[in-house]
């Protein structure tokens, strides 16, 4: 059996990463235009881990732990802009704020 | 007595006087009209009287100093030092610079007072004055310049101040609605530049040959290279001295030409009359004018030179010779066409050119001093006539304005000139101090005896008749016809204006001038009388002897005095039995009674008869023609003459003035060629460039051009801009993963 | 780092979680596979030796946030909420996968040439428990600790400050 190294994790990572920066750039919905900004995230804390572990070093792990604290403030913040930009145009489809076109 | 260091206070006076009646004189008129003219006006002319009291002082202190020349720096003005060029802003304190300030300053100090009462009553009075004292200022630079630069400067100078003057009153118009002023204006001032052509030119040859535009540095290359016999290198070709010098004098005579109203520059100064009295006889009979001839004055050791080496430029005839027949011929055909005029001021015009033509004619024959002579002569007697006749001119104005208000209604269709010499007469009744002084400066131009004017003319016409040789004798003959043309239309003026009936209902209204207008011409009126004594030749053989027995040389007054700034004289002096580098032509130091008694003749012949044939009818109206058209024939035959004689030479006499009048119409045909090919072609020019090169490729191509390119790569870029977010992600993640790929592949 | 198998099982399942919270038509379902998702992420740093992480991931991630994103999706009606016409531009579709792919190829080029990081022995290995993560955070990282805490409260004032209607004094 192939022991699992240090690409294997990376390779998820930028799987994942790949899959999630996809969604930003395809989807219309701003909700799952969100989600895939926290998979993104995910991916990136995989990574740190995988690292943390293979270079034996803790600092990888307490960077992950802040990771999560800051992303769960922006999702609560940016939840809460959706919800206010809902409110006046009552669709999240973001082609829909085009205002700030040139 | 040193006053040196006060020299540059002569420029700084006028200068003074320029910024402080530019800048405030508006003021002092708007606050209060009297006191206003009266501030502005004795600013002016106590600034040009300070000026005049530095003149002195420097007189003063030139005369206690050996005459010795003193050069005060100012500033270094351009400094090319690796060629060692330097033009410093200089002052050459000598007896001939300070000569030209002397006459400059008091001649413009007299004029300055009498303009406070000219133009009094007039809105502009402020600028009028500022302008004056910016005139004299430049005037100053040019004559106090110790290099050629400088002397350019004011130069230039000068006739700005004349395009600004002539044109005072811009916006009057003729009868076609054509700004004549304006036009004259214009037109001096373009007359003039084709002579600053020629200065520009004679002044890069200059600092080609010699590395210099100082007095000083070039006069001595100059001597040093002719006595030498040395050749320059100019341009590839060898040069002589002699050739060279003949090209930098003919265009200083181009030069001077411009400025002083030589043939073919002369066209400007009859219209220039345009301008208010006092300017004319500031700038156009004392002081610009004289410009040119200041310029071959002090160039004097190059035109000797060219003398000396013998070149001569065409028909065998040298540079200096041109010099002189140019004057000569510009004196007789001026004095001709005086003739024919019917303006009092247009008449003195024509007079000033013939004048000065005397005076070049002079520098050309090599009579430096004489000329200057005549010049400091004509300076006061011209001045004279000019401010008299705008003294007349006030008259009749005043006399036309007095005609309105009575309401004598059957004159006022037509409309009134009060230059017009048809409409006047008479006034010697009238205007009594003008009459005697105007008389007094007539006869002085004419060249009567004991008058400054009878002097130095005749200096003149004796160094015509002194010397030998072909172009001398040629000169002589011009200038003595000249000068009896001249004495011709000043009795004809004198009698048209003041003897007689008046002609018109003004001239019987005219009043005399008031005293501030009538005291300089007193003044001018005595220094014209008293002119003379600066060069009175010694009267007898006699004299010459005694005074021969004392020293080596003799010398006239005058010329004494001058010899210290004029080289060339120094140097054709033979001092010790050294040999002369230079000869000047012979002056003449005794009385030559033939020339005097010729030409006192002539000019008593000439005023005699003009008194005689000009209006001898006493015509009762001004519409009369000019008797001078009808032969008065019958009356001749009363003398004992040969009325054959009279038959045959007065219709010539006739035909000649007729011609000249013709030659009057084509002058204005000349003015038309001047319009139509000079004047349209410049502006058919100027439109070109204006259209279709600055209009179209300038403004439309480049600058709009340029603008417009702007916008469209900017409506270009302005299409990323879509608004959707989710094409600014995109651009991110392409950023991104261009800049991975980047890192990863590209970056070793 | 674990046993290959597992690896290879989580690590399917991760994907396809992806893969379906990416192309799900329902917001909702995209939100349930998305929480799949973030449960083999803890299972994974579980494996890392995480076991802190671990229990955070599934507490705040899988359990608080994705909760938030529920909320909101039942609040907004977004799983009614479909795509209509794009108007982002044609070429929004082809160049992301385009710049996706390239992503990959960098990616596998890098593994490939061996970029496998140096360093790593798997003997000596830190727990990441609570004890050393509690040690390291408030023996090197207190400043950036406090910091995030203040970045809490600012969310949180932030939320309600947008939450509020202008004259509301909600």
């Amino acid at each position: 059996m192939p022991e699992v190294t240090i690409g294997w994790y990376i390779a998820l990572s930028v799987a994942l990463f790949t899959i999630g920066s996809l969604g930003v750039l395809i989807r219309r919905n701003a909700i799952i235009i969100f989600m895939s900004i926290e998979l993104m995230l995910n991916s990136a804390n995989l990574a740190f881990v995988a690292f943390a572990r293979h270079l034996n070093d803790i600092n990888g792990q307490v960077i992950v732990f802040f990771v999560i604290t800051v992303a769960a403030a922006e999702v609560a913040v940016g939840l809460a802009l959706i919800v206010a930009i809902f409110r006046t145009k009552h669709s999240i489809n973001i082609d829909e704020l085009h205002i700030l076109k040139g | 007595m040193n006053a040196f260091g006060l020299a540059p206070l002569l420029l700084l006076f006028p200068a003074v006087g320029f910024i402080l009646n530019g800048l405030f004189g508006r003021r002092f008129m708007d606050y209060d009209r009297k006191i206003g003219e009266r501030w502005t006006g004795w600013l002016a002319s106590g600034l040009a009287l300070a000026a005049f009291g530095i003149a002195v002082l420097l007189y003063g202190s030139l005369a206690t100093n050996e005459l010795d020349q003193v050069t005060v720096n100012i500033f270094n003005w351009i400094v090319i030092p690796s060629s060692d060029f330097v033009v410093p802003w200089a002052m050459q304190i000598d007896t001939l610079s300070v000569t030209m300030m002397l006459v400059v300053t008091g001649v413009s100090s007299l004029i300055h007072i009498y303009a406070i009462g000219y133009m009094h009553g007039d809105p502009d009075f402020s600028r009028f004055f500022a302008y004056m004292n910016l005139f004299l200022f430049f005037m100053l630079v040019l004559v106090s310049a110790n290099n050629y630069l400088m002397l350019f400067v004011g130069w230039e100078g000068v006739g700005l101040c004349s395009y600004l003057l002539i044109g005072f009153w811009f916006d009057r118009v003729d009868e076609q609605n054509k700004p004549m002023n304006a036009n004259a204006a214009r037109k001096a001032f373009i007359v003039n530049r084709i002579g600053d052509f020629g200065m520009i030119l004679a002044m890069i040859l200059l600092v080609w040959a010699f590395g210099s535009l100082t007095y000083d540095v070039v006069f001595e290359s100059a001597l040093d290279l002719f006595k030498e016999g040395q050749a320059l290198n100019i341009f590839g070709q060898e040069v002589s001295i002699g050739a060279l010098l003949t090209a930098v004098t003919g265009l200083f005579l181009l030069g001077a030409a411009g400025k002083s109203a030589q043939i073919p520059l002369y066209v400007w100064l009859p219209d220039a009359m345009a301008g208010p009295t006092p300017v004319s006889a500031l700038i156009h009979a004392a002081t610009m004018v004289t410009a040119g001839i200041y310029l071959i004055v002090r160039s004097n050791v190059l035109y000797e030179i060219v003398r000396a080496s013998g070149e001569t430029l065409v028909a065998n005839l040298s540079i200096n010779d041109l010099v002189a027949l140019t004057g000569a011929a510009t004196a007789l055909i001026a004095g001709l066409i005086a003739f024919t005029q019917f303006d009092i001021k247009k008449v003195l015009a024509y007079s000033t050119i013939s004048q000065l033509g005397f005076m070049i004619a002079a520098a050309g024959m090599g009579a430096y001093v004489a000329a200057i002579f005549h010049l400091i002569t004509h300076a006061f007697f011209k001045a004279l006539l000019f401010l008299s006749s705008g003294s007349v001119i006030h008259g009749m104005e005043h006399g036309h304005h007095q005609l309105e208000e009575d309401g004598h209604g059957d004159d006022q269709e037509e409309k009134f000139d009060p230059q017009d010499m048809r409409t006047m007469g008479g006034l010697r009744h009238k205007m009594r101090t003008t009459f005697i002084v105007y008389v007094i400066g007539a006869l002085a131009l004419a060249g009567i005896v004991p008058l400054a004017g009878f002097w130095s003319k005749d200096e003149i016409l004796a160094q015509g008749l002194g010397n030998e040789g072909l172009v001398f004798i040629t000169v002589f003959i011009l200038l003595l016809l000249a000068a009896f043309c001249t004495a011709f239309y000043v009795g004809r003026q004198l009698k048209m204006v003041f003897f007689g009936k008046p002609r018109h209902e003004a001239a019987n209204h005219a009043k005399e001038s008031p005293a501030i207008m009538t005291a300089p011409l007193i003044i001018l009126a005595v220094l014209t009388t008293l002119g003379g004594l600066l060069n009175l030749p010694f009267f007898s053989v006699g004299a010459v002897e005694r005074v021969r027995g004392a020293q080596d040389s003799i010398q006239l007054e005058l010329e004494e005095w001058l010899e210290h700034a004029l080289e060339s004289i120094e140097l054709s002096k033979e001092v010790a039995g050294k040999v002369p580098i230079l000869e000047l032509p012979e002056t003449p130091v005794t009385l030559e009674l033939n020339v005097a008694g010729l030409s006192l003749a002539l000019a008593l012949l000439g005023l005699g008869l003009s008194m005689l044939v000009v209006y001898r009818r006493k015509p009762e109206r001004a519409e009369d023609p000019d008797p001078l058209e009808k032969t008065p024939i019958w009356w001749f035959s009363v003398l004992p003459l040969n009325t054959l004689y009279m038959n045959y030479f007065v219709p010539a006499f006739n035909w000649l003035a007729h011609w000249l009048a013709d030659k009057l119409d084509w002058e204005f045909w000349h003015d038309f060629f001047h319009d139509r090919i000079i004047r349209d072609g410049y502006i058919g020019l100027a439109n070109f460039l204006n259209k279709r090169i600055d209009a179209a490729i300038i403004d439309d191509g480049i600058v709009n051009g340029s603008a417009k390119a702007t916008g469209w790569l900017a409506m270009q870029l302005r299409k990323m801009q879509t608004g959707y977010v989710r094409n600014y992600a995109l651009s991110v993640f392409l950023g991104v993963v261009v800049l991975i790929i980047y890192i990863i592949f590209l970056v070793k | 780092m674990g046993d290959p198998i597992a690896f290879i099982i989580l690590a399917v399942v991760a994907l396809a979680s992806a893969l379906g919270m990416l192309l799900g038509r329902n917001a909702v379902h995209s939100a349930l596979y998305l929480v799949l998702n973030f449960s083999t992420i803890a299972i994974f740093f579980l494996i890392l030796k995480a076991p802190f992480l671990f229990v955070t991931q599934i507490t705040i991630y899988a359990g608080a946030i994705m909760v938030l994103f529920l909320f909101v999706v039942m609040l907004l009606g977004a799983e009614r909420l479909g795509g209509e016409g794009s108007k982002a531009g044609k070429w929004q579709l082809p160049v992301s996968i385009v710049l996706a792919f390239l992503l990959i190829i960098t990616f596998v080029y890098v593994l490939i040439s061996g970029g496998d990081a140096a360093g790593g022995n798997s003997l000596a290995t830190v727990e990441g428990g609570p004890v050393e993560i509690g040690l390291a955070l408030f023996e090197s990282y207190v400043f950036p600790f406090e910091v995030a805490s203040v970045l809490l409260l600012v969310a949180m004032v932030g939320v309600v400050v947008l939450r509020t209607k202008r004259g509301d004094n909600a």
